[in-house]
């Protein structure tokens, strides 16, 4: 459940470390967003010497959350923090590689470029 | 925030089982009789243990059902675990086997391989199209042991964002014609277009994003599969070959 003020971890090599989701993307009045939803963020941390820039302001997807994520077969999969990968306008990723394990989810979302730089689907 | 600490946990509907990067402490709740079961065929069972990807949270667990029937020893072991609970559960492994080998849904070899042929064919199908349409250094990559999400990646080159489109149209078409598969993935001309047929992935880059994200390193370990046209044009071969150079220098 990420909604705006929430701080989010960065999963990907683009340069970013911290983020803080400020818009959900959607519906005029939505609250919250789940894995596969696309947030406006801005950035709180960056690393140094790298082209992005503390306080920029930047599209994300999210791709872990605390809530838990259920699937039909009854499996339930919920993460330790909230971490998101940075896209811009058109989908590509910002960064060449994701970290650490994502959910299928976000294939049948049509983030299947994530999924094809991502070590471990879950 | 590190990868490696990264936590995660998976519960099925019946026992929750939670195991982490970590090694916290696996709990299980297991009602009495399965734990007998468990103990009472604990030797037998051993090798699958050591075989399991969690071999350790197998063993942790052992203890802990260890130091529970040193409890339970004095009340009620002996007397539960009687002669007829024995040969009750001969008779169920004589029936069912005394270990689970592999699911029952699952396809036979055979099947496997069809199916692998029939994706390859696809893949080489879609991968002559590009080359139709001047592709630059098309490789088809079999990710399966690698991946289990899809089986091929097809990776190619186009020159510019027409060129792109020429080729994600050409291949949409070819798939609907020939094998009724309509793709998922991007619409719209991209630096990277995808396009997701389920076991075969298609993706088309502009040389530098090709570079930048590297895919053909990232799937190193991937066997390339041999492409028909490969020998047949060696003059296309040296131009993109040439182009992609530029790319990467």
């Amino acid at each position: 459940m990420i909604q705006p003020q929430t701080y989010l971890n960065v999963a990907d090599n683009s340069g970013a470390r911290e983020l803080m989701c400020i818009r959900i993307i959607g519906a005029s009045n939505r609250r919250y967003a789940y894995i596969g939803d696309i947030v406006v963020a801005v950035i709180k941390k960056a690393v140094p010497n790298s082209s992005l820039e503390r306080s920029e302001v930047i599209r994300a997807v999210i791709v872990r959350t605390c809530k838990e994520l259920k699937r039909s077969n009854g499996i339930i999969i919920k993460y330790d923090d909230n971490a998101a990968v940075l896209v811009d306008k058109e989908g590509n990723p910002k960064g060449t590689r994701i970290f650490s394990a994502i959910a299928r989810e976000l294939r049948q979302l049509n983030f299947t470029k994530i999924v094809s730089l991502a070590p471990e689907v879950l | 925030m590190t990868p490696s600490s990264t936590f995660l946990s998976l519960a099925g509907p019946g026992v929750p089982v939670s195991f982490s990067g970590e090694m916290g402490h696996p709990q299980t709740k297991c009602s009495p009789k399965p734990r007998k079961v468990f103990s009472s065929f604990s030797k037998k069972l051993l090798p699958l243990q050591r075989h399991s990807i969690n071999g350790l949270n197998f063993k942790r667990r052992n203890s802990l059902l260890s130091f529970a029937f040193g409890k339970e020893a004095n009340d009620n072991f002996f007397s539960d675990v009687g002669e007829d609970t024995d040969d009750m559960y001969d008779e169920l492994l004589s029936n069912y086997g005394e270990v689970v080998y592999k699911r029952k849904d699952q396809k036979p070899a055979s099947a496997e391989l069809d199916d692998d042929a029939e994706s390859l064919s696809f893949a080489v199908e879609l991968a002559t199209v590009a080359s139709e349409v001047k592709a630059g250094d098309i490789k088809v990559l079999f990710v399966k042991p690698l991946v289990y999400w899809t089986r091929f990646f097809i990776i190619a080159t186009a020159f510019s964002r027409p060129q792109i489109d020429a080729i994600g149209s050409r291949i949409r078409d070819r798939a609907e014609k020939k094998y009724g598969k309509i793709p998922s993935g991007d619409t719209k001309p991209n630096s990277w277009m995808l396009l997701d047929f389920g076991d075969v992935v298609v993706h088309l880059f502009l040389p530098p994003q090709r570079a930048f994200y590297n895919l053909e390193e990232f799937y190193g370990n991937a066997t390339l599969v041999e492409l028909p046209f490969e020998n047949e044009q060696p003059f296309r071969n040296e131009g993109a070959y040439g182009l992609l150079d530029d790319a990467e220098s």
